[in-house]
């Protein structure tokens, strides 16, 4: 670890060449991040520390991103209604850190666990942070990718085609992952391509892991950031918001989607802040979807552990956590779990 | 006798919840010992099971099969459906379980393609069972912490 501080304070002197006395102290490694490493750390330039966070890319991870489409979310929504981080620097080179890796600033004594919203004190506050929760992401639907910069920055895709990119991607996830055959998400995938839903209302920002356990909030319930844009695109909004109603993410094990507030409710959020509706034929579609992208995502990281590419205990546990789970979501939705 | 295996996974995960990962720091390596203790409960759980979910489903597959027979024209498909309702577990290593599992799964997902294409009361019947099949594989599959 302290090797891979005083490589980061080298690299710091480099982006930061007229500082002095400049420093890395109390690096820690965070746990949660599979699909980067993330680290916090005190950066030090003359005189004044600055608490920051670093995520780098791992040798193995849950799934396969690009380093600068995550940097390039938090820049673009940095300031805006959708709150997030402020992001500092991205570097690419290898030499520096051996992997990719971007700096970011660290809001520190917040929490982020999902099971923590359904505990005391966070409970108390479920209302108000699914609220808030569902209107920040009704302000990332409803954002202009153009504007914000992002055109360009991910690849664009047409408001017809925007569902069969989703599908194709995470069933080649599948096909490549799966350590043995998947009869009910693969039925879900026939099904998702017997039924095709209709063109997007427009192609917006999709953050793509928008779930509870990718903010942090605070003991009075208010969200002060939206993280892990790493799997953030251009596409239906509507996944969005299936993919964060997902059951497999009811951390009270009752009809709140993500522990927070009852579906219907995060639904009428989401359509009053941005502007658009849920179609439910569309919605429905989607849901199934997030389905199979679940299950690409738990069937990535089952293999990563089986293959000792990346032997976190975290990807074990997402394993036999979640894929079940998300076989018996996508029977629900398809109307096959009685 | 030796303790129960599912005895020593218990023990082994209360140990490292309550009186190893208070003491570990930094917070990432006492957050990867609180993980493997909830995957050593959640392997507890299993290990009961193990053998019996896999001989069960197995089998309930290979009646599945035999009795989609008549619905099955086509001569390649129906000649393995038959081949595998014919065969029985007779290895019960888990390993050896599993992959015979693998095997009837994946014809099962052939199966299931090919009746979804049919129109024919006899068909809709077997997806109907394949239905009911893959509802039971997930309760057999699940577990306490499971999220749904």
């Amino acid at each position: 670890m302290s090797d891979l501080a005083e490589r980061l304070a080298e690299y710091a002197r480099h982006r930061l060449p007229e500082a002095s006395d400049v420093r890395v102290s109390d690096l820690d490694r965070i746990h949660g991040g599979a699909s980067r490493e993330t680290y916090r750390f005190r950066l030090h330039a003359d005189g004044e520390p600055r608490r920051l966070i670093l995520r780098r890319d791992p040798p193995g991870s849950l799934i396969e991103t690009e380093r600068a489409i995550e940097f390039n979310a938090y820049r673009a929504f940095h300031g805006t209604a959708v709150p997030v981080p402020e992001p500092l620097w991205l570097e690419e080179d290898p030499r520096w850190l051996d992997h990719p890796f971007f700096v970011m600033q660290e809001l520190p004594d917040l929490e982020a666990r999902p099971q923590m919203v359904v505990a005391p004190p966070y409970d108390a506050h479920a209302e108000k942070l699914g609220l808030q929760k569902w209107n920040i992401l009704g302000e990332i639907s409803k954002a202009d990718p153009a504007v914000l910069g992002l055109v360009g920055v991910m690849e664009p895709v047409g408001p017809e085609a925007a569902w069969q990119r989703e599908l194709a991607q995470w069933e080649r996830v599948i096909d490549e992952d799966e350590l043995s055959p998947q009869p009910i998400i693969r039925a879900a995938i026939r099904w998702l391509r017997a039924h095709p839903p209709p063109p997007a209302q427009k192609i917006s920002v999709v953050h793509g892991d928008y779930r509870t356990g990718n903010f942090l909030f605070d003991t009075e319930g208010r969200i002060h950031a939206i993280l892990d844009w790493e799997m953030a695109h251009l596409g239906d909004p509507l996944e969005d918001l299936a993919w964060g109603i997902n059951r497999v993410w009811c951390w009270a094990r009752d009809d709140r989607v993500g522990g927070l507030l009852p579906k219907p409710r995060a639904i009428a959020i989401w359509e009053e802040s941005s502007g658009l509706r849920a179609d439910p034929d569309a919605l429905h579609w989607w849901e199934l979807f997030s389905c199979v992208k679940g299950q690409g995502i738990w069937l990535s990281s089952a293999k990563e552990f089986q293959q000792g590419k990346n032997q976190d205990p975290i990807l074990a546990l997402a394993a036999w956590m979640q894929i079940n789970g998300q076989d018996r979501a996508a029977l629900e939705l398809l109307g096959e779990l009685r | 006798m030796k303790p129960e295996i599912e005895r020593v996974l218990e023990v082994c995960a209360i140990g490292l919840m309550g009186d190893v990962a208070p003491h570990v720091s930094p917070s990432y390596r006492q957050a990867t010992v609180l993980s493997t203790a909830v995957v050593l409960t959640s392997v507890r759980e299993e290990l009961d099971r193990i053998a019996e979910r896999r001989v069960v489903e197995n089998r309930a597959l290979r009646e599945l099969f035999r009795d989609a027979l008549p619905a099955v024209e086509q001569t390649a498909l129906r000649d393995r459906l038959a081949a595998a309702a014919g065969e029985s577990d007779t290895a019960f290593r888990i390993s050896e379980l599993e992959a015979a599992n693998a095997r009837l799964r994946g014809l099962l997902i052939e199966l299931h393609v090919l009746v979804e294409s049919l129109d024919s009361p006899q068909a809709k019947r077997v997806e109907s069972r394949i239905w009911r099949e893959l509802q039971a594989s997930t309760e057999r599959r699940k577990l306490s912490l499971d999220s749904f």
